[in-house]
């Protein structure tokens, strides 16, 4: 192949105009875009017409359809009142701890996570909900938002999960698999924001609730439990083959619907509109970027810069661990400026090759990376979830950015377990259903 | 003319809060069709579902610009308004190369498909492509409305 520029001139055109956008605040989107046009003026075998060509591309794939999706039943869960339960189910589980509210806002998260598989739209519903309340309370500003901000992650780490039926669809990777190798390392991390949570309450003095009685959580749990089915109609559904991923997000904002119009009966025709507008909005935006984030890639690949970076780390010689943390660490760094859809589009095809030729399992390259990308969510300067957790609050990012680098401290130990021990993230779907492994 | 505009931004986000409602019907019916004989089984219910969100996609991304909710990296300390204000004239002119290259190139990007059809419904597919030379025209005019409120920012005596 006879290109016009070098690789390593393309990279430089395009990585330079795109740094520079980002400086002079382009919206992300649209600095990508930017940053392809150069190149494919320049270039005699490209076109813009390949912008066209590849955002038409990224838009007509079935699979992103699961992120209008999720945003949507998370937006029906918060105005049709599933969203009230779970908080009162969680208030009677951990409301006794130190720092009772902020221990709510985490159990909640993980509850979240298993209905919604949106981490933005977690961190969009908890900041309205806790901020405001826990600061009231008397926790700290900084620690209510980087709490809020920090636990909404576990939404894409714990199935379903946008992240996982991107990584699936681009990669191919089995997403059931996906689905039930997230859950331990989504607890885990879960249980390591519950421990920090606990520390900061004993040296801060934050407030307990009286302990709930047994009763009481029972009541809430009943009411909670049509909510609490949603995790096993989409991942059961899945792995018993009855629909696709995709699918099932469908079979998710269905099934939000139904609960809130005849169960808890808390919706009417405006909170339905209002849920539409809200996910169109947000997911609209993200997705746009897919489209020339995938541009970008596109051109990043005809150039085949990603194996020129790679060929360096190839020598090296590291074994599966060594590898697992190179794939961690440019998961993390990528992630502080992109959006977790495209990072996966551009990165996690570009560390395949990598990550197959220590023969870590691809299941395993899949968490690794996603949790690492989760972790991209609150990591400065663009963390979307702290972003929108620091709009909700009305101070800029950096005003809770320490809190949330303490917070990450602990999550990025388990990050390390889950690459040293692969057995981690295995082992459910080890023992559920191993052929989703081959 | 700013009426106009916000006449024009409310129809865009109407059309897109209809595009969410809807697409959740024909995924639905995908998978009653498989598993039912109530109705047949559509093939082209995929198909539509795509469509539908392009258009989703698109017109989200076209009143983003006015609401401002694109997502973007912020690297600059607290600026006063009379900077913020210049750094996004700057930032939106980018966004006006953009849009054009939309339109330009959109055009042709609807004429190169002017006699395709959908491979399934056989939907004529410049009924999809015109998303985007509709975008850039949409930009053009969002982003001249919010050059013009920047532009009295700066104007504006300071203090």
């Amino acid at each position: 192949m006879s290109a016009a520029l070098s690789p390593g001139m393309a990279a430089l055109a395009l990585f330079g105009v795109f740094f520079v956008l980002l400086v002079a605040r382009v919206p992300v989107a649209f600095a990508l875009g930017l940053a392809c046009l150069p190149i494919l003026v320049l270039e005699p075998r490209l076109s813009p017409m390949t912008l066209f060509n590849e955002t038409f591309k990224a838009y007509n794939a079935f699979i992103l359809l699961a992120v209008p999706f999720f945003l949507l039943t998370a937006n029906l869960m918060n105005v049709g009142g599933i969203t009230d339960r779970l908080v009162r189910l969680s208030r009677t589980m951990v409301g006794h701890f130190p720092g009772a509210l902020a221990q709510i806002n985490v159990l909640l998260s993980v509850f979240f996570a298993g209905i919604s598989g949106s981490s933005t739209a977690d961190a969009a519903s908890q900041s309205k909900i806790f901020i405001e309340a826990q600061v009231k309370e008397g926790y700290g500003l900084s620690f209510s938002i980087a709490i809020t901000a920090v636990s909404a992650v576990l939404a894409v780490i714990i199935p379903p999960s946008i992240l996982m039926i991107v990584w699936g669809g681009v990669i191919s990777t089995s997403i059931g698999a996906l689905y039930l190798a997230g859950i331990i390392p989504g607890l885990l991390i879960a249980l390591a924001q519950m421990v920090t949570v606990h520390v900061y309450s004993k040296i801060y003095h934050y407030p307990v609730y009286p302990r709930s009685t047994l009763r009481e959580f029972f009541v809430a749990a009943w009411q909670s439990l049509p909510a609490l089915f949603t995790p096993f109609i989409i991942v059961g559904g899945i792995l018993l083959g009855w629909f696709t991923p995709t699918e099932s997000a469908a079979i998710a904002v269905i099934y939000a619907a139904l609960l809130s119009i005849f169960i808890y009966r808390e919706m009417d025709l405006r909170h339905l509109h209002e849920a539409c507008a809200e996910t169109g909005r947000l997911a609209s935006v993200a997705l746009f970027c897919v489209g020339t984030a995938s541009a970008f890639g596109w051109l990043l690949a005809y150039y085949q810069i990603p194996r020129a970076l790679l060929e360096n780390v190839t020598s090296w010689g590291l074994g599966p661990i060594g590898v697992g943390f190179f794939i961690a660490f440019a998961f993390l760094v990528v992630g502080c400026f992109l959006d977790a859809i495209p990072a996966i589009i551009i990165v996690g095809t570009t560390l395949q090759p990598l990550a197959a030729s220590v023969h870590m399992h691809p299941v395993h390259f899949a968490i690794i990376g996603i949790v690492a990308l989760a972790f991209g969510l609150v990591t400065p300067p663009y963390g979307l979830c702290l972003m929108i957790s620091c709009a909700v609050a009305k101070v800029p990012l950096k005003f809770a950015l320490k809190d949330t680098m303490i917070m990450l401290v602990p999550m990025l130990l388990m990050l390390a377990a889950i690459i040293v021990w692969p057995e981690i993230p295995l082992f459910l779907p080890r023992l559920i259903s191993p052929d989703f492994l081959k | 003319m700013k009426k106009l505009i916000g006449w024009y931004h409310r129809l865009l986000t109407r059309l897109m809060v209809a595009t969410v409602a809807i697409l959740v019907i024909p995924v639905t019916l995908q998978i009653i069709s498989r598993y039912t004989a109530l109705i047949p089984s559509w093939i082209w219910t995929e198909e539509l579902s795509r469509f539908l969100f392009i258009w989703m996609v698109m017109l989200g991304a076209m009143i983003g610009i006015r609401e401002h909710s694109h997502f973007e990296v912020d690297v600059w300390p607290e600026l006063s308004a009379r900077a913020n204000a210049l750094l996004r004239i700057v930032s939106y002119a980018f966004v006006l190369v953009f849009a054009l290259v939309f339109i330009w190139w959109g055009i042709e990007f609807v004429r190169f498909g002017w006699d395709q059809l959908s491979e399934l419904a056989e939907l004529p597919m410049p009924y999809i492509f015109i998303a985007w030379p509709l975008a850039g025209v949409t930009w053009v005019i969002f982003v001249g409305e919010s050059f013009v409120a920047d532009w009295r920012v700066l104007r504006a005596p300071p203090g």
